[in-house]
């Protein structure tokens, strides 16, 4: 292993996840450790694109000191690079036109002024094309995924995860004791755009009447006759859990259809009702599932959506755990030389994904998999 | 003589449009745009180069079809995920080169914006000519900000006139004033926004600040006596739907007697289907539409001004 004094940084793409923090500590501790130096890029790439938005500088620089007892705490301590994009940067230019400009190469410029040797770049997995596109260009990077909905694929547990689903299932847990004590059906629509793990684990914990997820498209005819048959039993409320990616087997007939003629007029080419799944928007899920099961069962139902709420807080002792080791195994990652990967966990071990090997794919649920017999047998309905 | 020169980049060509200047109209859009309006309901029409749209409710699937994988993406864009059937694609990676479009048979993968000559697009405008000499309708150049493409627009425009049509074009005027000047000889009609009044807001909410636009506007109003100018005010909840900004634009408009009248358009969400086409986020997701009592309202300082301003003439 190659132990001579070097210079890297750290920086974390958009979007939240419980554990960000325990990463930059396991990566300043692995770093410090080996002689080298180790800054932060504050707000993804911006701190080195945008400085002056600093007073403290768009670059931080961290030590053990800094870092002691951050890892059992929730937010980021360099911020995240919301839609940080260094091949689209926007800005306006000297005739007031907004426009977005490729600064990629002078980014490249920048992290060799700054003589970082590598970046770690935290991000989620639909970014990975940025870094890889990066790698091309010359950026030595090791990528670390965030992933609260654990849909990303080679690693067996995202960091994050463990703290989501904890959350979701008390959410879950509360949604119920609402539901029972108004006699009501709570429907929850909780992350999950690619894959229902955390749909169908937090469904499972709590024993949720039914789970409509990405990977089996739901009949709500079906989630509806296994509701009515726990009223028969003598229930009087129920809990179905929805991922906001989940979709329906046929375009409900109740999607509302605007006017053609006016639509056009307003916005040519805009298509579909308020019903349609071209586009994902928060609540949506729960407000077609909520009211379809009203009709269906002619029982009052709510929608509630947990939305962002699920990626934020402290880390429970798994993610801390996580987040140290992946940070860590990044550092290793680049003292061993490696260039252009993704650290993936694959228990017991830590790999290292190319890049390439890496991007465009999805860890979803396996329909025919233990989670979703599990399901099966303890009665939860898929909607299938 | 007929104008076959220069090429523009359209978006498209919406035909009976009644919203967008008097009478029935052609809208045609141009792409490209200068401002970045977060409740935009065109956001197709913001690059300035044809870009990729995507929508899987026209996806045929893996099963059927397929023919935009295995190789046809040069930057292997497009892929499909886990035991999912539809295709998706990696925005990041796109280049918008366009290879996967005519691969698609069932029109899921499509390019947003044709160049077409001036020619071109009257011909397809004329086609309802009818029906302008019966409404007082015309044409109308819309966008993205039509202005972008001066030397296109001037020629359309004039030839438009040279074929009897009457012309109006929709505009925000953050643009250099060369442009304008090149264009509005041209125009019978311009509809123009007052989108927010401090220019520290409009930079938050449009992506640059206004002091461009109202300087344009004052030296446009003065320069073309003769022109009819509208204004308008996309009207958003919480962030423009106030007392103060209508009196502002009021205030503003009222020393120009070309400036004929000024309206307020509700926002509304019906373009938010565009941004999943593109990948894009939808930065208006918790917005909705400004109630009637507040278009009422605003609508009433409105019509009590211009009608003081009308009398006392």
């Amino acid at each position: 292993m190659k132990t001579e004094t070097r210079r890297i940084a750290i920086n974390f793409g958009g979007g939240y996840a419980p554990g960000l923090n325990a990463v930059v500590t396991g990566a300043v501790l692995a770093a410090r450790g080996l002689g080298w130096d180790i800054v932060g890029i504050r707000d993804g790439f911006d701190g080195l694109l945008f400085p002056d938005r600093y007073p403290e500088g768009g670059l931080m620089g961290l030590v053990p000191g800094i870092v002691r007892n951050l890892a059992g705490t929730g937010g980021c301590i360099l911020g995240t690079g919301a839609r940080s994009d260094p091949f689209h940067v926007r800005s306006v230019n000297a005739d007031n036109i907004v426009e977005e400009l490729d600064r990629s190469d002078e980014l490249l410029a920048l992290v060799q002024k700054e003589d970082i040797d590598a970046v770690i770049s935290v991000v989620s997995p639909g970014a990975l094309g940025i870094l890889l596109k990066m790698h091309r260009k010359g950026l030595k990077t090791v990528c670390i995924p965030k992933s609260v909905e654990n849909d990303v694929e080679g690693t067996m547990l995202s960091f994050g995860f463990n703290s989501t689903l904890s959350f979701v299932a008390e959410m879950l847990e509360r949604t119920r004791q609402a539901a029972q004590s108004s006699q009501k059906i709570g429907v929850v629509e909780v992350l999950g755009k690619h894959a229902g793990w955390l749909a169908l684990q937090a469904g499972i914990a709590v024993c949720a009447d039914a789970v409509l997820m990405p990977e089996i498209p739901y009949d709500l005819g079906k989630v509806a006759t296994a509701l009515q048959g726990n009223f028969k039993a003598g229930r009087t409320s129920g809990l179905v859990v929805v991922a906001e990616g989940a979709r329906p087997l046929a375009e409900p007939a109740t999607a509302s259809r605007v006017d053609a003629g006016v639509k056009a007029t307003l916005s040519p080419g805009a298509t579909g009702g308020s019903g349609s799944h071209v586009i994902d928007r928060s609540g949506r899920v729960a407000e077609e599932v909520a009211l379809e099961l009203q009709r269906l069962t002619d029982r009052e139902t709510y929608p509630l959506v947990l939305g962002q709420l699920a990626k934020a807080g402290a880390p429970t002792v798994v993610d801390r755990q996580l987040g140290l080791s992946y940070g860590a195994a990044a550092v290793r990652a680049i003292a061993e030389g490696r260039d252009g990967v993704m650290v993936a966990f694959q228990a017991p071990d830590v790999k290292f994904i190319p890049l390439a090997e890496a991007i465009n794919r999805v860890r979803a649920v396996p329909v025919e998999g233990g989670f979703v017999q599990t399901a099966r047998c303890l009665g939860i309905s898929l909607g299938d | 003589m007929k104008a076959t020169n220069p090429k523009g980049l359209v978006l498209n060509i919406q035909h009976f449009c009644t919203h967008d200047g008097p009478g029935i109209r052609t809208n045609v859009f141009l792409k490209g745009c200068s401002l970045r309006c977060k409740w935009c309901s065109n956001p197709e029409s913001i690059h300035p180069k044809p870009e990729l749209g995507y929508n899987p409710r026209s996806c045929i699937g893996k099963k059927e079809c397929g023919f935009c994988l295995g190789g046809v993406c040069p930057e292997s864009a497009i892929f499909v995920v886990g035991p999912g059937d539809k295709v998706q694609v990696n925005w990041d990676l796109c280049t918008n080169c366009g290879a996967c479009v005519p691969v698609c048979p069932a029109n899921a993968l499509s390019l947003f914006g044709r160049e077409m000559t001036v020619d071109e697009v009257l011909d397809e405008v004329e086609q309802d000519s009818a029906f302008y000499h019966e409404s007082g309708g015309g044409i109308t150049v819309s966008g993205g900000e039509c202005q972008l493409q001066p030397d296109f627009l001037a020629a359309l425009l004039a030839e438009a006139h040279r074929r009897g049509i009457n012309t109006a074009i929709e505009t925000a005027f953050n643009v250099p004033w060369e442009f304008t000047e090149k264009v509005l000889p041209h125009v019978d009609l311009v509809l123009h926004d007052h989108k927010l009044t401090d220019p520290v807001r409009h930079r938050k909410w449009c992506g640059a600040d206004n002091s461009r636009i109202l300087a344009n506007l004052k030296r446009a109003y003065e320069t073309f006596p003769d022109t009819r100018f509208f204004a308008r005010t996309p009207l958003i909840p919480g962030v423009n739907d106030d007392e103060e900004h209508v009196r502002c634009v009021l205030e503003f408009i009222r020393p120009h007697k070309n400036v004929i009248g000024y309206e307020l358009l509700p926002y509304h969400r019906f373009g938010e289907s565009k941004y999943g086409f593109l990948g894009r986020i939808y930065e208006m997701m918790d917005f909705s539409s400004p109630t009637p009592e507040t278009i009422a309202r605003l609508q009433a300082i409105i019509d009590d001004v211009r009608n003081d301003e009308n009398a006392s003439k």
